[in-house]
């Protein structure tokens, strides 16, 4: 019994910093069908702003606000350097500025800070643990799967009953669509890149709380993530991001569980034969979304 | 932009396409680097090629190398072995004539076997696993380094003969060789020497997850008396934290890996306790006579005293070709390949000699063992294993 809550536990912890991930980049899928590579650097700019805030004396939880409002402002900072000048010409002029984008922040952090990881505080209780049923554990797990909760439930709320929220799914449906129906277009894509910026945000404190320390190239295991766990999902849904983050973190634990030593070191290769496989299946992801329209 | 611009522009241009193959000029000699200053591999190579750029000034100043002055570029290796080996291609091209390659015989060796090829020596300046050898890179090819033979044995002597810890538990990242042949080397000697391995576990460099492995020990139901962990950059500290965590307050022991101020800051006061590693030197007088001297040449240069010793690999790299081609009196592979296999040398990270290159190029070295007390290193002293596992 301890051990399946041990593992429940585990699973939710890290599905749920998956699944913040996910929807952090399906968010700005679903509108522009464009991956933004930059999403990663997000992350990195959240964690830098901790370590450079950390000798100003603020209480932990101000310095984490100024670190979120920093990830939204690059968020949206994204769409106006990398997307929205080329937006309406070329994807792989899209695609380029994006990776542009990321290149310049990572190495922006490179030049100016250091190529060495920097040290971020973190909370006592981040490094506090809890008892429970048998149970030992930090209680940095527990934070994560109630801020995942948090965060969906305050994004599934956002997303059905505010005008701007029903706007973005509008958006998400058919854009030219919506655009004649009065939705404005730049100001639904920027309020994407703002909550993707959020999450990214939120996702940084979790992720980087696991280490305690920020290297420039922090975010490329997190986008990775988010890639393939929207991937697995299907890269038109909402909750198929959802889905994908916590299966893949299923998946990644279970094998570590269940894989003999020997094995072990190949998990990666198991993990993505299993994401092959659910693809073979279901081609879309195993959730669908809303019907393709046209990218505008 | 005006005229006057573009046309500076030109000329620094040109300045900088001529100046190219004035580097083989008869009156300079050219070290190549392929250090990586970016990526995971960065705080480690970086340290050394500050320390490189401190030897080169003061081989300079003493008057230069066989009556020439010497000339350090280094070219960002970038932390991938392919860059590394293109970087090293571009060196040897603009006439150098000695190579300095990475650290880790993945990133470090794409560097060493373009010297082999075009017949020049490499030196890395901290590879340590075995795989750095003159059997697998050619006989031109060397490390500053320990072996991880010497690390491992020397982390299990520690262990065992010196603590009395009977009972070890320990973690592979399966990330590069230096990883994978560190924990095989401890393994063999901790169990040569007596002790008991209660389990061993693997990792996978980025995961940032170290749960599975927790409930698998946690499984076992018996606390070792010490925790071997080899791994690279952060992944260490999460390691460390997840099991502190959860109440393994056994001491942890590891490498040279470990030997980065951001592991022990990110470590903290509270968690950075009993956390033993073997290194290459220690940055106070207490290791070497001539370690302030370097230490005052190091803070005239950076305006700040070095905090890890990896910045005396990169002197020491620098300084033990300079020896070695002052012996050969040229820079001559072969001949400075003989002289580094003949000759004995005191190093800041210790005293050094190696085999020949039917011995693989072995070094024959000791460690420095260093001791993590509420997030602050200090020196334990040094550590010459009496036996040595074969590699």
């Amino acid at each position: 019994m301890s051990f399946f809550l041990q593992f429940m536990i585990d699973v939710l912890s890290l599905g749920g910093a998956y699944a913040l991930m996910a929807l952090g980049l399906v968010i700005v899928y679903g509108i522009l069908r464009l991956v933004n590579f930059a999403y990663g650097e997000l992350i990195m700019v959240a964690g830098y702003t901790m370590y450079l805030t950390s000798g100003s004396g603020l209480p932990w939880l101000v310095m984490a606000a100024v670190a979120v409002l920093m990830a939204i402002m690059a968020g949206i900072a994204t769409d106006y350097i990398a997307f929205r000048p080329v937006r309406a010409k070329s994807v792989t002029a899209v695609l380029i500025t994006s990776f542009a984008f990321s290149t310049l922040l990572q190495n922006a952090a490179l030049l100016f800070i250091s190529p060495r990881p920097r040290n971020v505080p973190l909370p006592e209780i981040f490094s506090e643990t809890v008892q429970f049923a048998g149970v030992i554990t930090p209680a940095r797990n527990l934070i994560t799967i109630a801020t995942a909760v948090v965060m969906l439930g305050l994004f599934s709320w956002l997303m059905r009953h505010t005008v701007l929220g029903i706007a973005m799914r509008a958006a998400a449906t058919n854009f030219t669509m919506a655009r004649m129906l009065g939705v404005p277009a730049n100001l639904i894509i920027s309020s994407a890149f703002a909550i993707s910026g959020l999450l990214a945000g939120v996702v940084s404190m979790l992720w980087i709380g696991r280490v305690g320390a920020v290297v420039p190239g922090v975010g490329l295991e997190p986008l990775l993530i988010a890639f393939i766990a929207t991937v697995i999902g299907g890269m038109r849904s909402l909750q198929g991001a959802v889905l994908g983050g916590f299966l893949l973190a299923f998946m990644d634990i279970t094998l570590n569980f269940t894989l003999p030593q020997d094995l072990l070191k190949f998990r990666d290769a198991f993990t993505f034969s299993l994401v092959i496989l659910i693809l073979l299946w279901r081609p879309q992801g195993l959730i669908r979304g809303p019907a393709s329209g046209q990218r505008t | 932009m005006t005229k006057k611009t573009y046309a500076l522009m030109a000329a620094g241009l040109a300045t900088l396409l001529f100046a190219a193959p004035a580097n083989a000029a008869s009156d300079e000699i050219l070290i190549g680097g392929a250090l990586s200053l970016t990526g995971i591999q960065a705080p480690l190579d970086t340290p050394g090629f500050n320390g490189a750029q401190v030897a080169v000034k003061a081989l300079n100043d003493a008057g230069g190398l066989l009556g020439k002055k010497v000339k350090f570029v280094n070219i960002d290796g970038k932390s991938d072995p392919v860059t590394v080996g293109n970087v090293a291609v571009e060196l040897i091209d603009k006439g150098a004539e000695l190579m300095v390659a990475p650290c880790d015989f993945d990133f470090g060796g794409p560097a060493s076997r373009e010297a082999q090829s075009a017949g020049l020596v490499g030196i890395s300046t901290c590879a340590s696993d075995p795989l750095y050898s003159s059997w697998s890179l050619g006989d031109k090819q060397f490390t500053l380094s320990m072996w991880n033979t010497t690390m491992g044995a020397t982390a299990a002597d520690y262990a065992l003969k010196e603590r009395g810890w009977k009972t070890a538990y320990v973690v592979t990242d399966q990330f590069i060789a230096y990883t994978k042949s560190l924990s095989k080397y401890f393994v063999e000697h901790f169990k040569a020497i007596g002790g008991e391995i209660i389990l061993e576990d693997t990792y996978t460099n980025g995961d940032n997850d170290f749960s599975a492995q927790l409930s698998r020990l946690q499984a076992l139901g018996k606390k070792p008396d010490v925790i071997f962990i080899s791994s690279y950059g952060t992944d260490i500290a999460v390691m460390i934290r997840a099991l502190r965590e959860v109440g393994y307050d056994a001491p942890v022991l590891g490498g040279d890996s470990y030997d980065d101020p951001a592991i022990h800051e990110a470590l903290g006061k509270k968690l950075g306790n009993d956390v033993y590693f073997v290194t290459h030197t220690w940055m106070g007088p207490e290791a070497h006579p001539d370690m302030p001297k370097f230490i005052q040449l190091y803070k005239d240069m950076y305006g700040e005293a070095p905090d890890t010793s990896f910045v005396a690999t990169g002197w020491d790299t620098i300084m033990l070709m300079a020896e070695a081609v002052k012996m050969a009196g040229t820079t001559d592979g072969a001949a400075v390949a003989k002289a580094l296999e003949e000759g004995e040398f005191k190093l800041l990270t210790g005293d050094l000699s190696y085999k020949d290159a039917d011995g693989g190029h072995a070094p024959d070295k000791a460690a420095v063992l260093v001791e993590l007390k509420g997030g602050t290193p200090s020196f334990l002293g040094w550590r010459r294993p009496e036996t040595i596992p074969n590699p």
